[in-house]
């Protein structure tokens, strides 16, 4: 990176903690630390839920994900908007009238303590875990571009969170947010026009779209239903529905962030402005990865994107095997450049027989082009066992950094950072929040007073902080710590979502049987997750359904509820 | 511990103006809903 990338980086980052302090300084209470005094109008709850659910990876992995296999995982948001609404009509108005600091609070009013205690800590343990791992995930990327080690970007990511989210709580968490999501948006648009900037002069917008589309990248939706394919219309419909609704409903890190609005009314506009955006704004991240598809069938891109990877193996024993490749795969990138030229051709002059006689050769070639990637990485796994083959993450950032100008590489470069930070502040606040109004202030200390619950709260972002990023900083000697975290978060969500469901919806069903029929769904989903019985993913659902089931039943035996649902 | 919470006595009125009701809403967000998928349909259809 040049001193100008350099110098945007670090005066986008000082620019934007110095606001999230500024706005939240002054003395506070713990209402004001936790939930931001509940003054947030709706589009600042909007943007706040909008950067919590944004990590870095989703900034990266989605035009990763459209360049090497289309726009399909768009579908994955279509459950979204319908989680919005149950969300806006059954919980917002339930946990601002029984004005509860975290999701788990209302679980005691409507069950009893065993239940909050249990969910409170579940979510400790898999929101602990994860949050290293959003810390971890950029840094290793940001360390492979940057040529520096992840040690440092982990402390630089990690350090500058905790230190705003410990100074100004909530208020710097919404007032930072705010500030990322919008430098978010206006360098994804730069990196946009730059990218269709950058195509031969004869290759607009549309032509671009359209030679996407020939290769199969524009396949914005699938009707089929098939339980194999992850993205499809129903799978993001159904699936996606259920998962956002856990995610939304549950999850403190995101119930912490629509509390802080002034009012129902607030903070309902503010979920409903998300569920109308955030399709239209995955669809554009999405189609910035088309465009450096198309871009990338005039400029040879790299054999692999993850430039760490591929100097390993050049300076490795395979470098001859490997050079072959590349020769290969060259002589592939030129038989494709001159169908792409045909096939655009073909478009300007509407020749459906030649574009067609085109689409199947730059299939074919693109076939080829992976299978030639296959076997390097193949390759990577023979000298190194513990490589990591999958380069999607490093398309956009490998793009970034050798073709766009100086300056805006150091405000893309900033985005990864900010939104980073930004998830991973929610979630150090949520992780705050629980600890002490579920179980410091629950079951250590009742009657310490305000300073007190403020200072607990200080420290307990703290401690989250530190554990999160020795997390981080762990994470990187363990490989596969990463799908270890997203398989423990689906051991968990779907139970967390049962007795939510429960506590809404049932109303006959109490305490006592939904905390039992948590502890047993539990255990039945780590045998099923240990026994590998069913894809990891499937446990979300099968852990809300068993936690329904199973209350209901053991309702029938313990009968006697001490407490219903039209009672709170 | 204090509470602060501004209570709206009045949710109608933190409406937007293109809406009346929350329920009005709620079918606008349905409806964006299928209006992006069939043009996203659309999208696939004629780009490929």
């Amino acid at each position: 990176m040049s001193g100008l990338d350099w110098g945007v980086l670090i005066f986008t980052l000082v620019v934007i903690v110095s606001y999230g302090m500024y706005k939240s300084r002054g003395a506070q209470n713990i209402q004001g630390y936790l939930l931001a005094s509940q003054s947030s109008p709706w589009y600042s709850v909007c943007l706040s839920v909008m950067a919590t659910q944004a990590s870095a990876i989703t900034f990266l992995a989605a035009p990763g994900l459209a360049f090497s296999s289309g726009m399909s995982f768009v579908q994955f948001y279509f459950g979204l908007p319908l989680a919005m609404i149950v969300l806006c009509i059954t919980f917002v108005p339930i946990f601002h009238r029984l004005k509860v600091y975290t999701a788990y609070e209302y679980l005691e009013q409507r069950f009893d303590l065993n239940t909050r205690a249990l969910t409170a800590f579940l979510f400790l343990i898999q929101r602990g875990l994860s949050t290293g791992i959003t810390i971890y995930a950029p840094s290793i990327i940001l360390s492979t571009i940057l040529d520096i080690n992840t040690t440092y970007t982990t402390l630089c990511i990690g350090g500058i969170v905790v230190a705003y989210t410990v100074y100004g709580g909530s208020k710097a968490v919404s007032y930072t947010q705010m500030l990322q999501m919008s430098i978010i948006f206006l360098g994804l648009f730069a990196a946009g026009i730059m990218v269709v900037h950058l195509l031969p002069a004869d290759i607009g917008f549309g032509r671009a779209i359209s030679i996407a589309g020939k290769m199969g990248r524009t396949n914005a939706i699938d009707l089929k239903f098939d339980w194999n394919n992850q993205y499809n219309v129903w799978s993001g419909l159904i699936g996606g529905f259920f998962l956002q609704l856990s995610y939304f409903g549950t999850d403190q890190s995101q119930v912490g962030r629509y509390l802080t609005g002034a009012s129902v009314s607030q903070s309902r506009l503010g979920l409903l402005m998300n569920g109308l955006v955030k399709i239209p704004m995955q669809f554009l991240i999405l189609l910035i990865g088309v465009l450096v598809f198309t871009f990338y069938q005039y400029n040879r891109p790299p054999v692999f994107f993850n430039s760490f990877e591929l100097n390993k193996l050049e300076n490795s024993s395979y470098q001859p095997q490997l050079g072959v490749l590349k020769a290969e795969y060259e002589k592939t990138f030129q038989a494709k450049q001159l169908a792409v030229n045909k096939l655009s051709k073909a478009l300007e002059s509407d020749n459906q027989h030649v574009i067609d006689q085109q689409r199947t050769v730059l299939q074919q070639a693109d076939e080829h082009t992976k299978a030639v990637r296959k076997q390097v990485t193949d390759l990577m796994l023979k000298n190194d066992k513990s490589a990591d083959i999958n380069d999607n993450n490093y398309v956009f950032l490998s793009f970034v950094t050798r073709y766009l100008p100086k300056g805006l590489i150091g405000l893309l470069i900033a985005i990864i950072f900010l939104a980073s930070m930004g998830s991973t502040a929610s979630a150090l606040n949520s992780l705050a929040s629980t600890s002490v109004i579920d179980i410091y202030k629950r079951l250590i200390d009742k009657e310490a007073g305000d300073q007190k619950y403020l200072a607990a709260s200080r420290w307990s972002t703290v401690l989250w902080g530190a554990v999160c990023i020795a997390m981080a900083l762990y994470a990187s000697k363990i490989g596969n710590l990463l799908e270890a975290v997203n398989i423990l978060g689906s051991y968990i969500y779907g139970t967390i979502l049962g007795v939510f469901l429960v506590a809404f919806y049932i109303r006959h069903v109490n305490g006592k049987a939904v905390f039992y029929a948590a502890v047993i769904t539990e255990l039945i989903v780590c045998i099923c997750g240990w026994q590998k019985v069913v894809a990891y993913l499937w446990l979300n659902l099968i852990g809300c359904m068993l936690v329904v089931l199973i209350a209901m039943l053991l309702q029938l035996v313990f009968k006697n509820p001490k407490k219903t649902f039209s009672q709170i | 511990m204090q509470d602060h919470r501004q209570h709206n006595k009045n949710e109608g009125q933190d409406l937007p103006p293109f809406v009346k009701t929350w329920k009005q809403f709620y079918l606008l967000l349905i409806g964006w809903l299928i209006f992006l998928i069939v043009a996203f349909y659309i999208f696939t259809g004629l780009t490929q």
